[in-house]
């Protein structure tokens, strides 16, 4: 656009007063010199006119329905927050913020018999899962450590007697592994076949502590923050990471990015 | 303005711990949020996932949400759009690294929706389905860049003022209206070379 100044009207002033135009929000001499100005101007001319279609085309949308369990999915989502910060009190020492006592209590009630039918089924493959990698971390570690399979084969395989077994060899296996972050893995994974096969322990404290406790630093600094869509091309993803979706959220939603 | 009253008592309500109050909130504000989303994103499946992830965000920051300083609705506008600035920088990326794994995706999915805009020439008369033109302009609008897409989805699909717009933008009230102004005309070209015709 030319900073030529037309019918007493520069190009970026009409580009200015455009949309306050087509909201019918110009009068008196200022939209006489506007209209003017459009009449004559080769640039400013078509724009307008293809403004104001895109305008009506715009116009034209109408509002979607929302999916129709949207809605629940979202408390759902929200409340699986509540019971995540219930646990992550109680853990840090019985202690729930003041503000939340009631409500939590309630959204975590109503929510849990929505979703613990939901949680249990989940539950059988995870736990089928852990006994499976349980069983397999063990038994390398074992086999490194010196122990043949073939020797435990017809030993009693039930979890108790498997339960003895690492107990014996784990000495063994934490001299050769003494640095490795690996021991520990078996050792939890171990603690956590141990309770899904004595499910008439009491449950243990740490049920949740595979997540770690979130930040919630970054969302104060939220509204400041200047966001743009090109920037941050080869930065870290650190502005882009959201925080873990809750367990309860990731199960019925099919995450893509495309 | 009843609206914002009516926000700032459900805020309130919900920081002191009112279950329905959150309900309600969820219950007034979801499908507004959806349709931003949907808006933007272009389809149905991301639109939901991220009107989950605003009202996650929303419900962790509520507290930290000042009554004094500003509409409920421009609050709640700004957390979806950085979650869509967010989105679309990672799916930006996500393809980029998928051009570098595979040359050519046949895959539908792997191809940006805005390559998806239907081709054929209709002619615009009042015998096409307005819900045809609907995934029309749909289409087009999924072609403008995010910065002239999200402020003609603000102002002319919510209906916000310039003034809150550039309160979520982070921008002058002045860029928005060009933002506008160039939003339409963009969006008004690529229909008009849909339909080979000016509506
Ligand atoms: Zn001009």
């Amino acid at each position: 656009m030319s900073g030529q100044p037309k019918n007493g009207m520069q190009c970026a002033e009409f580009d200015a007063l455009l949309s306050d135009a087509l909201d019918g929000n110009l009068s008196g001499q200022k939209f006489d010199n506007f209209q003017s100005h459009s009449r004559s101007c080769a640039v400013c001319g078509p724009l307008m006119a293809e403004a104001e279609a895109g305008r009506r085309y715009l116009k034209s949308l109408e509002p979607v329905e929302a999916p129709p369990h949207l809605l629940e999915n979202i408390l759902v989502a929200t409340s699986g927050i509540d019971s995540f910060r219930l646990a992550s009190a109680a853990r840090a020492g019985g202690q729930i913020s003041s503000v939340g006592d009631t409500w939590f209590d309630r959204l975590q009630e109503w929510a849990g018999t929505l979703v613990s039918p939901v949680i249990a089924v989940a539950r059988q493959p995870r736990f089928a899962m852990s006994f499976g990698m349980a069983f397999f971390s063990l038994s390398i570690s074992l086999s490194l450590a010196g122990v043949k399979l073939s020797n435990v084969r017809h030993a009693d395989l039930r979890p108790s007697a498997i339960k003895r077994t690492y107990y014996e060899t784990s000495g063994r296996v934490v001299k050769y592994y003494e640095n490795i972050r690996f021991v520990y893995e078996i050792e939890s994974r171990v603690r956590e076949f141990k309770r899904a096969t004595t499910p008439a322990e009491p449950a243990p404290q740490d049920q949740d502590k595979g997540k770690s406790p979130k930040n919630n630093s970054s969302e104060h600094q939220e509204q400041n923050q200047q966001r743009n869509y090109s920037q941050g091309e080869n930065q870290p993803m650190l502005a882009s990471s959201p925080n873990d979706p809750p367990v309860v959220m990731s199960m019925d939603t099919n995450r893509r990015y495309s | 303005m009843e609206d914002a009253q009516l926000a700032a008592m459900l805020v309130r309500r919900c920081v002191a711990g009112d279950a329905a109050a959150w309900e309600e909130i969820a219950q007034r504000y979801h499908r507004r949020i959806y349709n931003i989303c949907y808006r933007f994103v272009g389809s149905a499946d991301d639109a939901q996932d991220l009107t989950q992830e605003v009202f996650i965000k929303m419900y962790r920051t509520l507290k930290s949400y000042d009554l004094e300083r500003g509409a409920f609705m421009t609050w709640v506008t700004t957390i979806t759009r950085n979650l869509l600035v967010d989105h679309f920088r990672k799916s930006k990326q996500d393809r980029m690294t998928e051009s570098l794994d595979t040359a050519a995706s046949e895959h539908e999915d792997g191809m940006p929706l805005s390559e998806r805009i239907p081709d054929k020439a209709q002619p615009p008369d009042a015998q096409v389905q307005s819900r045809e033109v609907g995934q029309t302009v749909h289409g087009a609008l999924q072609k403008l860049s995010p910065e002239l897409r999200e402020a003609v989805i603000l102002r002319d699909l919510q209906d916000m003022d310039y003034k809150e717009i550039a309160t979520v933008l982070k921008v002058p009230e002045g860029t928005v209206k060009s933002r506008i102004n160039r939003g339409r005309a963009e969006l008004a070209r690529l229909l008009q070379r849909t339909y080979k015709q000016v509506m």
